[in-house]
C-alpha cells in the first residue's frame, strides 16, 4: 500500500446477503456488465447476520468503505432480517455522523437477484463517492 | 427521609421479607454516600438518603441471583432495572422496590471539596432536565414524589449539547470528539458502572475474534467507544453513569444523548418505559425510515 494519492484506489468491502444481492452481483459478472473492480464481496447468510463491529473492524483496518446490500424489504429469505438490519444500521449510520465519520463510507442498499444493472450502476456511484471521500485515515494499515 | 428509609429496612428484614438490602451509607470522607449490602437489623442504621446518593444502584442486583433483594431506587435507577426485567437478567419476585423521593443528586465532579457547607448544590447534569418525579412502579415508596424547584428549568432542553455538536461540521466533530477519545486509557470503567452491560465476556477482551485494538490509539479507542455506544442504543436510561465514572471526562452523555435522540425521532422508541415493552433492536416496524438505503 503506497501512501501516494495519485496511486490510491479506493477499497470496498461489501457485505451482501446469500439469496438476492450476492445472486444479483453474480447475474452481473454473468451477463458481462462492466463495473469497477474496488469492491471485495463477503458473502453472509442474510443482511441481518451483519453485525456493527463487522463495518467498524473494516473501516479501523484501512478499508475505504463498507457496503452492506440485502433483498429488498419483504423478500427477505428469513423474513424479517433485513429489517433488523436496517434499524441496526441506521443507527450506526447516524452514530458515524456525529462522532465525523463521514457517512458515504458506510451505505447500505437493497439488490434483488435480478438487478444485475443496479448492482453494476450501485458499485460505480459508490467508488466515485468513495473517491472523492478519499483515504480513510482511520485505521493502521 | 433517611428515618422512614431506615426503620422500612429494618421492619423488611426482621419480618425476612428480604435477604439483603441494596441502599446507600455515608463513605468514609464523611460527605459523599457509598454502595451498602445490609442483611441484617443492626445495620439498617447505616442507610441514608440524600442529595449525595449519586451511584445507580442497579449494577448490584446481578451480583446476588437467587436472594431476595431489597433496592433503594431513584427515578432514572428504575428505568434500568425496568431494562433489566425486559430483558430477562432480573427476576420481578426477587426484588422488592424502595422507590425514593428523589431530591436531584449533586455533581461530584464539580463539588467544592473546601466549602463542604456551600449552600448552593451543583445538581447533575441529568437531574436538570429530569421530566419524571413519580416512579412507574414500585412495592414501597418513601415520602411523597415532590419536584424540587430549582430543578426541571421550564424549557431547558435535554439536547442542547447535542445539537450544539450537531450544528458543527463533520471535521468540526471529527476533530472533537478525536481530542476527546485521544484521553481514553481504555479502563473501562464506563462498562463496568454501567448496570445494562451484564455481557460475562466483553467484546473489548475477546481475542478469537478480536474485534478491534485493545492498545491506547485512535482506531482502538474510537472503535471501543462505538461500540459501547451501539450495545447501548435503545437501552439506555441516561442514569449517567459512565460518564462520572470515566477518569478522564470524556463526555459519554453527549453520545447516549444522541442515540436516544434519534431512536425517539426515527422509531418513536423511548428505553426503560415499561417492562411489556420489547427491545428496540429485537423488533421492527415495516414502516422503518430507510432515506438512506440505495
Amino acid at each position: 500500500m503506497t501512501g501516494d494519492r495519485s496511486e490510491w484506489e479506493p477499497k470496498i468491502v461489501g457485505f451482501l446477503c446469500n439469496w438476492c444481492s450476492y445472486a444479483g452481483a453474480d447475474l452481473a459478472g454473468q451477463s458481462r456488465l462492466e463495473y469497477p473492480p474496488n469492491v471485495k464481496i463477503i458473502r453472509v447468510p442474510c443482511s441481518g447476520r451483519v453485525n456493527p463491529l463487522f463495518v467498524l473492524k473494516c473501516l479501523s483496518s484501512g478499508v475505504d468503505g463498507v457496503l452492506i446490500s440485502g433483498c429488498h424489504t419483504g423478500d427477505c429469505h428469513y423474513s424479517e432480517g433485513n429489517f433488523h438490519a436496517r434499524r441496526r444500521f441506521t443507527i450506526l449510520r447516524k452514530l458515524f455522523e456525529y462522532l465525523g465519520i463521514d457517512p458515504k463510507r458506510f451505505q447500505m442498499a437493497w439488490v434483488s437477484a435480478s438487478e444485475a444493472d443496479k448492482w453494476a450502476k450501485l458499485v460505480k456511484g459508490l467508488v466515485e463517492e468513495i473517491r472523492q471521500a478519499g483515504p480513510n485515515k482511520l485505521g493502521h494499515r | 427521609m433517611s428515618e422512614e428509609l431506615k426503620n422500612k429496612a429494618k421492619e423488611l428484614l426482621t419480618n425476612k421479607k428480604v435477604d439483603l438490602i441494596i441502599g446507600y451509607q455515608r463513605a468514609a470522607d464523611g460527605v459523599l454516600a457509598a454502595p451498602c449490602f445490609i442483611d441484617s437489623q443492626d445495620d439498617a442504621e447505616k442507610l441514608i438518603w440524600d442529595s449525595y446518593c449519586v451511584y445507580n444502584l442497579a449494577s448490584y442486583l446481578k451480583d446476588f441471583p437467587a436472594k431476595r433483594k431489597g433496592i433503594v431506587v431513584k427515578v432514572c435507577d428504575l428505568k434500568s432495572i425496568t431494562v433489566l426485567l425486559q430483558e430477562n437478567q432480573v427476576k420481578r419476585e426477587e426484588l422488592l422496590i424502595i422507590a425514593a423521593s428523589c431530591p436531584g443528586v449533586i455533581d461530584e465532579k464539580r463539588l467544592n471539596p473546601l466549602d463542604q457547607q456551600a449552600q448552593e448544590i451543583v445538581f447533575a447534569g441529568k437531574c436538570k432536565t429530569c421530566k419524571t418525579i413519580t416512579p412507574a412502579y414500585y412495592d414501597i415508596l418513601i415520602n411523597e414524589p415532590q419536584k424540587n424547584d430549582k430543578l426541571s428549568e421550564i424549557g431547558q432542553d435535554e439536547y442542547e449539547p447535542v445539537r450544539k455538536l450537531e450544528a458543527k461540521s463533520i471535521e468540526e466533530r471529527f476533530k472533537f470528539w478525536e481530542s476527546e477519545f485521544s484521553r481514553c486509557i481504555r479502563c473501562y470503567a464506563c462498562r463496568q458502572i454501567c448496570p445494562l452491560c451484564y455481557c460475562p465476556k466483553c467484546v473489548a477482551e475477546q481475542i478469537t475474534p478480536g474485534y478491534f485494538s485493545k492498545g491506547v490509539n485512535l482506531e482502538g479507542n474510537l472503535s471501543w467507544n462505538i461500540t459501547r455506544a451501539m450495545h447501548l442504543a435503545g437501552r439506555c436510561i441516561d442514569c449517567g453513569e459512565c460518564e462520572r465514572a470515566c477518569p478522564v471526562g470524556i463526555p459519554l452523555r453527549d453520545i447516549n444523548k444522541k442515540i436516544e435522540k434519534e431512536i425517539k425521532e426515527l422509531f418513536k422508541y423511548e428505553a426503560g418505559l415499561s417492562v411489556e415493552q420489547k427491545p428496540l433492536l429485537s423488533c421492527f416496524d415495516k414502516s422503518d425510515p430507510e432515506d438512506f438505503i440505495k
